[in-house]
């Protein structure tokens, strides 16, 4: 019979603490989605090399696919669901809409969090600096133009 | 442009709940009681199944239910269209990642653990991976069942591995070529290419057992087609089903396939609980459907003019294990292998063959880009050979208006130079360059598709324009169109109007979203909704009003008398009436003999020491009708390009002895934002088109010149022709150093 060990992980999601306990094994991503019904972050590749799953903990952008929720305990967490004000988009998701930065949107959540922890980091990038921060994260549907387009203008509105 | 909707760049309707993740895809629905569905797949290319013990995984506390094929043979085999996938594999495995049993459990990692536990004993048998080989008469026959196969065309008439044949001859072609002062022929060969949607495969199928009714919830862009397979294959009445909205993360031809419906059905079935399932990307890699390998042999008789005499085509399709990924059996892409080009005698075969590999499947513009990197590098290797510049030697035999293309279809409102000129003009094609830059020129065309959709609109009495559709949007922006057309129509912004999206219980059927047909069919269908509406707001005001119908007329907003020129707005109409006014649209529109041309030219820088291919910029003209929302045009055009860049340099899933070998997203390279070079976009707008408001397909045409574009840019730097996809550095370096050698 194979034993599980159980962990309470309490973290701190878009400023709402939270806890559940979990198998050590949960990867953060899955604590995210089925232990805490946030269901805004994504998985697809599942071995961290195309940013769909992306989340800042404490500040920083990490692959939750291949992050285990017992390594984020006691952190704070940005997810897709905590960048609007209520009803007042966050400039990036205003911009991704404007210039269509997105199709299917499955990549998005990943995409607009990989964005903030960018424009955090350096409110003004060029386009190299984007591509390079942003080659992480996979598109299918809009060949990145668009998506380039969008942090460009995010960047502006943001000054 | 309008004012209102169409040709203005319209923001995607579905923007706020994508970008604040809210947006509901199938692995994000949950029911209470959910239970996790997985699969056990086979290590062999081609085996008989001995014996299957799932007594251990049975055992395991959690687990609620172990099927194998033994479960589901019963019912029909499982396909698209033509059926010859078992649901579960039963006595035989064809391919190594073939579904042999499936497990229902609490949670996913007792899943897993469940699979680990089913014992499999297989015999292996001779295995045939070559397309080339399976056509041999010693070759082991895959399907020795293939004439009870439902919904295929073709019969065999002796045992073979050849599921479908075409044959097409025009003119003379053995007197074309007798009349050529020179004969080139070479062989093309194509890679498989994965769909890459984001999204792996997910699903949710609850059996209500009050009523026995089956709920699905999946990423399913022709739920309709999905409910009748499904139906044939339990054997239950397709109207007990019914398929929910939910978003699509991404298609290119993926989501049309359903694979994993039947069996989260009978997993479902067996447990009497709600069943989700989602493919990881290991499994989209080892038992997914990707775009085929195809080698294509081109022949073609030329004179030192320019003229093309006579044009020959074979293309073999390595079929994979199965058909049933294919909803006809079928892809193209043999008639492209002709190419656009006034051509008098020509010949196109095409075979269909088995091979103990994974099944190929719809991939965006299934067939064509095989046939087009074929015909558009060898028309290069032409042009050289007779020591004409390719762009001329194109713009010589393109078809005209009023010609025939080789395969004897007539295409009208014919813009194939102009889109050629336009692309060679925006690329400084003919601007000097230094060495070991090339660049590359390639044209392509798509037709837009035919097909049947619904729509309704509804005006209600607080002023709220709803309009209704069957359309399981995979992300190419339908739902936006329709509220375009309903804004155009009635005269009434775009933010006014919302979308309410039907389960598969509102119409009979509906064709669903493929073949580049989506904006036409649905633009159409919501256009003659609109009619609709007017007529009944017309009728309502001659009722409510008492104003005589006849001198009643619909414009902006508001029905007006043209004999007293008195008018009421269609929201004080509606509240007058204190119920909603509908319209509803069926159509069936037929498929378009306008096609959409696009030329695009490569330009390459190639290092000589490494055989790095550099994309430095790249050139795309678009032949096209009405645009209808530019944002969302130019996102098909740009991730068309894009996909087209991963097949031209680095998208292959490998796969040695039928084993795929590139099994997750780090081995397997798509284009990054870094690898997309400078793009110049040029569209050459018409008023000719299709539909009420005159569109051209758009979502897979640009994808499929960009391979030979790019191929035949690397032969302009740097003299090395590579005929085999992916364009990698190894093999332009390999190509390089032989012609060191050559050149001694």
């Amino acid at each position: 019979m194979v034993t599980t060990t159980l962990h309470t992980v309490r973290v701190t999601v878009n400023g709402v603490p939270r806890e559940a306990t979990v198998p050590v094994y949960r990867t953060l991503v899955d604590f995210l989605r089925y232990d805490l019904g946030l269901t805004g972050t994504k998985e697809a590749c599942s071995v961290g090399v195309c940013g769909a799953c992306t989340v800042l903990l404490n500040g920083r952008p990490v692959a939750s696919c291949i992050t285990l929720a017992v390594q984020a305990d006691g952190a704070e967490i940005t997810t897709i669901e905590g960048l609007a004000d209520g009803e007042r988009l966050h400039p990036l998701q205003q911009a991704f809409i404007e210039c269509g930065g997105f199709q299917c949107g499955i990549c998005t959540p990943g995409q607009i969090v990989a964005a903030k922890a960018l424009l955090d980091a350096n409110p003004h990038p060029t386009d190299d600096e984007i591509k390079e921060w942003m080659m992480g994260n996979l598109c299918r549907c809009t060949g990145y133009y668009q998506i380039l387009d969008a942090i460009k203008r995010a960047a502006e509105v943001r000054g | 442009m309008s004012e209102y909707g169409i040709g203005r760049p319209t923001p995607r309707v579905d923007g706020v709940e994508k970008v604040t993740g809210r947006a509901r895809y199938a692995a994000d629905i949950a029911l209470p009681g959910t239970l996790w569905g997985k699969t056990l797949h086979s290590p062999y290319a081609h085996a008989r199944i001995v014996r299957i013990d799932t007594s251990a995984a049975r055992r395991l506390p959690g687990v609620h239910a172990v099927i194998t094929g033994a479960d589901t043979r019963d019912g029909g085999l499982w396909g698209r269209g033509v059926k010859d996938a078992p649901v579960l594999a039963y006595d035989r495995v064809r391919y190594a990642g073939e579904r042999v049993a499936a497990v229902a459990a609490e949670d996913e990692d007792i899943a897993q653990r469940a699979l680990d536990l089913i014992e499999v004993e297989y015999e292996e048998l001779p295995a045939v991976f070559d397309p080339l080989e399976a056509l041999r008469d010693d070759a082991p026959i895959l399907h020795p069942d293939f004439n009870s196969y439902v919904g295929f065309r073709y019969k065999q008439e002796r045992p073979s591995n050849i599921h479908h044949r075409t044959h097409l001859e025009r003119g003379d072609v053995e007197r074309g070529f007798a009349e050529a002062d020179l004969i080139v022929a070479n062989t093309y060969v194509t890679q498989r290419q994965s769909q890459g949607h984001l999204e792996p495969h997910s699903i949710l199928v609850y059996i209500d057992p009050s009523d026995g009714r089956v709920h699905v919830w999946h990423c399913n862009k022709v739920p309709h087609f999905t409910r009748a397979a499904l139906a044939h294959t339990a054997g239950i009445p397709e109207e007990r089903i019914v398929f929910h909205p939910t978003y699509i993360g991404g298609d290119f031809g993926g989501k049309g396939n359903s694979r994993l419906t039947p069996i989260a059905y009978y997993l479902a079935k067996a447990t009497g609980r709600p069943v989700r399932m989602i493919s990881d990307y290991l499994e989209e890699f080892m038992a997914g459907n990707p775009r085929h390998h195809v080698i294509v042999r081109l022949k073609t008789g030329v004179k030192r003019d320019g003229t093309i005499t006579a044009h020959q085509v074979e293309y073999i399709v390595n079929s994979g294990a199965y058909a049933a990924f294919k909803p006809y059996g079928t892809i193209g892409g043999a008639n492209q292998a002709a190419g656009p080009y006034r051509i008098p005698n020509c010949r196109i075969d095409s075979v269909f063959v088995y091979t103990n590999n994974i099944p190929g499947g719809f991939v965006r513009a299934p067939g064509e880009p095989q046939g087009v990197f074929a015909i558009e590098s060898h028309i290069d290797e032409i042009a050289r050979r007779i020591g004409m510049d390719p762009a001329e030697f194109r713009m010589k035999n393109l078809i005209a208006e009023g010609e025939e293309t080789p395969w004897g279809e007539r295409l009208e409102h014919v813009r194939a130079r102009e889109a050629l000129q336009a692309a060679l003009d925006a690329a400084g094609y003919h601007e000097p360059k230094p060495p070991y830059v090339g660049r590359g020129v390639a044209i392509g065309e798509r037709g837009t598709g035919a097909g049947e959709g619904t729509s309704e609109i509804a005006l209600y009495p607080d002023g709220r324009v709803v309009v209704g559709t069957p359309i399981f949007d995979q992300g190419t922006g339908q739902y936006t169109t329709i509220v375009q057309v309903a804004a155009q129509e009635l005269g009434v912004p775009v933010e006014r109007v919302r979308v309410e999206v039907w389960d598969t219980d509102a119409v009979p059927s509906d064709s669903g979203l493929a073949g580049s047909r989506g904006t036409y069919v649905n633009s159409t269908a919501a256009y003659e909704a609109a009619q609709e509406v007017k007529r009944a707001l017309l009728r309502l005001a001659a009722r409510e009003l008492e104003w005589p119908v006849e001198a009643l007329t619909y414009a902006d907003g508001a029905v007006r008398r043209t004999d007293t020129g008195e008018a009421i707005a269609w929201q004080e109409l509606v509240a007058r009436a204190g119920e909603p006014v509908r319209g509803r649209a069926h159509v069936e529109v037929p498929r378009s003999h306008t096609t959409a041309f696009v030329a695009q030219v490569a330009e390459v820088a190639v290092d000589p020491e490494t055989g790095e291919v550099k994309l430095q910029k790249f050139t795309t003209a678009h032949d096209a009708g009405t645009v209808v929302n530019p944002i969302g045009f130019h996102g098909q055009i740009n991730g068309a390009i894009a996909m087209g860049i991963g097949y031209a340099l680095m998208e292959e899933i490998k796969v040695e002895d039928g084993r795929v070998t590139t099994l997750s997203l780090g081995d397997y390279k798509m284009p990054t934002m870094r690898d997309m070079p400078p793009l110049t976009t040029v569209v050459l707008p018409s008023e000719h088109g299709d539909g009420p408001y005159h569109i051209r397909g758009i979502g897979e045409g640009p994808c499929t010149p960009v391979a030979p574009a790019i191929a035949n840019a690397v032969a302009d730097a740097v003299g090395v022709r590579i005929r085999d996809l992916p364009i990698t550095a190894e093999k332009v370096y390999r190509a390089l150093r032989q012609n060191d050698t050559t050149k001694g």
